[in-house]
């Protein structure tokens, strides 16, 4: 069951981009618009919104840099193990649920190495995979997609965006202990 | 709130630093001035006009630890082989090269690296007995290691901003043109209608037939298929077309916001970056995250979805919406 619908996802993974130009340009050129000028026109504003995003990722990216070079992670994870203890969180993923939403490739070094020493198929090691595969980088999309147009006052977005990882690793700890538990 | 986080971990991460390194100093934590004594075995005279030696230093990983308080875990190799340079000066004095290699051990990498970010590590040499083949050095000094550090990462972290941000010019250019030509030819329009039914809930102040409606439905699809490089600049036109219905500029709103979480929950169907790692790391069922992680997004999704909606009632972020009328401001003044 798994297999059959990994194989369709994987199928739609590969195709869908090709398709997707071929409907696009091809209904383009059936409605008669100029595709290839319009195209251009379009693709203009690629430039433009690449180097708008700059000044909000340099922020985002510097502060997390600095955090984490510092080894401010250590002291954080000190001072919340306690009470991720208490959700039969292990104590070896904590820094990598904090690290998810302020690095991708920080905190897929972790996974990896959390892999590495626990074994990959592992309760650790299916958790921690569980865990990266469940979230996305929020702090980055948050730059990246309001860098994008210009906005400055977030509101309450981030806070939203929190929770929804901190669910997201509740239900990622959830799922594996009730599946793989030990 | 973004402002709150943003500054603390600058001031957190700063701080700790300084904490680190005043207790790595009081403690002294590398042994500054601290002389080591090791066995040194010559292999090669070098051809100088005075004695000069590659050579190893031997030091039993138990002594090593002891000396620098370190745990043996952090050590392979029960005995520590490190090659090295003598050379004498031409005052007489001796000094150790110690060239950094994958067998060194990580405590003396960590001090190179915090010695400047070289290569090697320097040793006055204080004895040295060829007969006995023991050595007696000082390491050069190792201080404020993790205030390097961190100056060394705000200037790395900021150029790898710019390097992403001017890697997305070429596939920004690509799917807005894409884009751009399935807005003219009236696709877009066509999505949305489709779809309408669960916008219309989602984003209750986007006009159903709007073109944003078109570009998030066409990113979250790439984003469910893992297509990474389709879904960012879709995203970033969607959020383009959401800033045109935008009363306010440079604020978020409530529509932003409800994408933004839907995009941060990252419901994949088949999270291919994290299976690949798996398979690379012999996993026995690499796939076997799959169903474990669309759980996770599951939920990450839904609180988030929740959230957003009961944030955005909250006065606080209200207030934030309120566009204020320019020209009674220009008129007071």
């Amino acid at each position: 069951m798994v297999e059959i619908f990994r194989s369709v996802i994987n199928i739609i993974s590969a195709l869908a981009i090709p398709i997707f130009i071929v409907v696009f340009l091809g209904w383009g050129l059936v409605k008669k618009v100029k595709v290839y000028e319009v195209f251009v026109e379009g693709a203009k504003d690629g430039f433009n919104t690449a180097v708008r995003i700059i000044p909000f990722l340099v922020a985002m990216l510097f502060a997390i840099g600095i955090f984490r070079a510092s080894g401010a992670m250590d002291v954080v994870v000190a001072v919340l193990s306690p009470v991720t203890n208490l959700i039969g969180m292990p104590a070896e993923v904590l820094p990598l649920g904090l690290l998810r939403p302020l690095s991708g490739s920080g905190s897929m070094g972790l996974m990896t190495e959390l892999m590495t020493t626990n074994g990959v198929d592992s309760f650790i090691g299916v958790l921690a995979s569980t865990m990266f595969g469940s979230s996305e980088t929020t702090f980055y999309i948050l730059a990246v997609y309001f860098g994008s147009v210009g906005i400055k006052t977030t509101r309450h977005a981030l806070p939203a965006g929190l929770i929804a990882d901190f669910f997201g690793m509740l239900g990622a700890v959830f799922i594996v202990r009730v599946l793989f538990g030990v | 709130m973004l402002n709150y986080v943003w500054i603390s971990l600058l001031l957190i991460g700063i701080f700790t630093a300084v904490g680190r390194d005043i207790n790595d100093e009081v403690t002294n934590t590398y042994r500054n001035g601290v002389p080591v004594t090791a066995q040194f075995e010559t292999l090669k005279q070098r051809t100088s006009v005075r004695p000069a030696y590659n050579g190893e230093i031997i030091l039993s990983a138990a002594s090593f630890n002891q000396f620098y308080n370190t745990s043996a875990a952090q050590l392979q190799q029960s005995e520590i082989r490190q090659t090295a340079i003598l050379t004498t000066l031409t005052s007489g004095k001796q000094k150790l090269e110690i060239p950094i290699s994958d067998a060194t051990p990580a405590f003396w990498k960590e001090m190179a690296e915090a010695a400047g970010g070289k290569d090697k590590l320097e040793a006055d040499v204080i004895s040295f007995d060829n007969g006995k083949k023991e050595i007696i050095f000082t390491m050069e000094r190792v201080t404020f290691v993790k205030i390097k550090a961190v100056t060394k990462a705000a200037i790395e972290y900021s150029n790898t901003a710019v390097t992403i941000s001017l890697s997305l010019i070429g596939v920004m250019a690509l799917w807005l043109g894409i884009m751009k030509v399935g807005e003219a030819a009236g696709l877009l329009e066509l999505l949305t209608k489709v779809v309408a039914p669960v916008t219309r809930r989602l984003f209750p102040d986007v006009p159903p037939n709007h073109p944003a409606v078109g570009a998030m439905i066409m990113n979250i699809a790439a984003n469910m298929f893992g297509l990474n490089n389709a879904a960012t600049p879709m995203g970033l036109k969607a959020m383009e077309e959401l800033n045109k219905l935008n009363p306010k500029a440079g604020t978020a709103t409530n529509a932003m916001c409800t994408f933004l979480v839907i995009n941060t929950s990252g419901l994949t169907l088949i999270p291919a970056t994290v299976i690949a790692i798996r398979a690379g790391l012999g996993s026995a069922d690499p796939g076997i995250i799959i169903g474990t992680s669309i759980f996770g997004a599951a939920c990450a999704t839904t609180a988030g979805l929740i959230a957003v909606k009961i944030l955005q009632r909250l006065p606080r972020y209200k207030k934030e919406l309120i566009v204020e009328d320019e020209n009674a401001e220009v008129k007071n003044g």
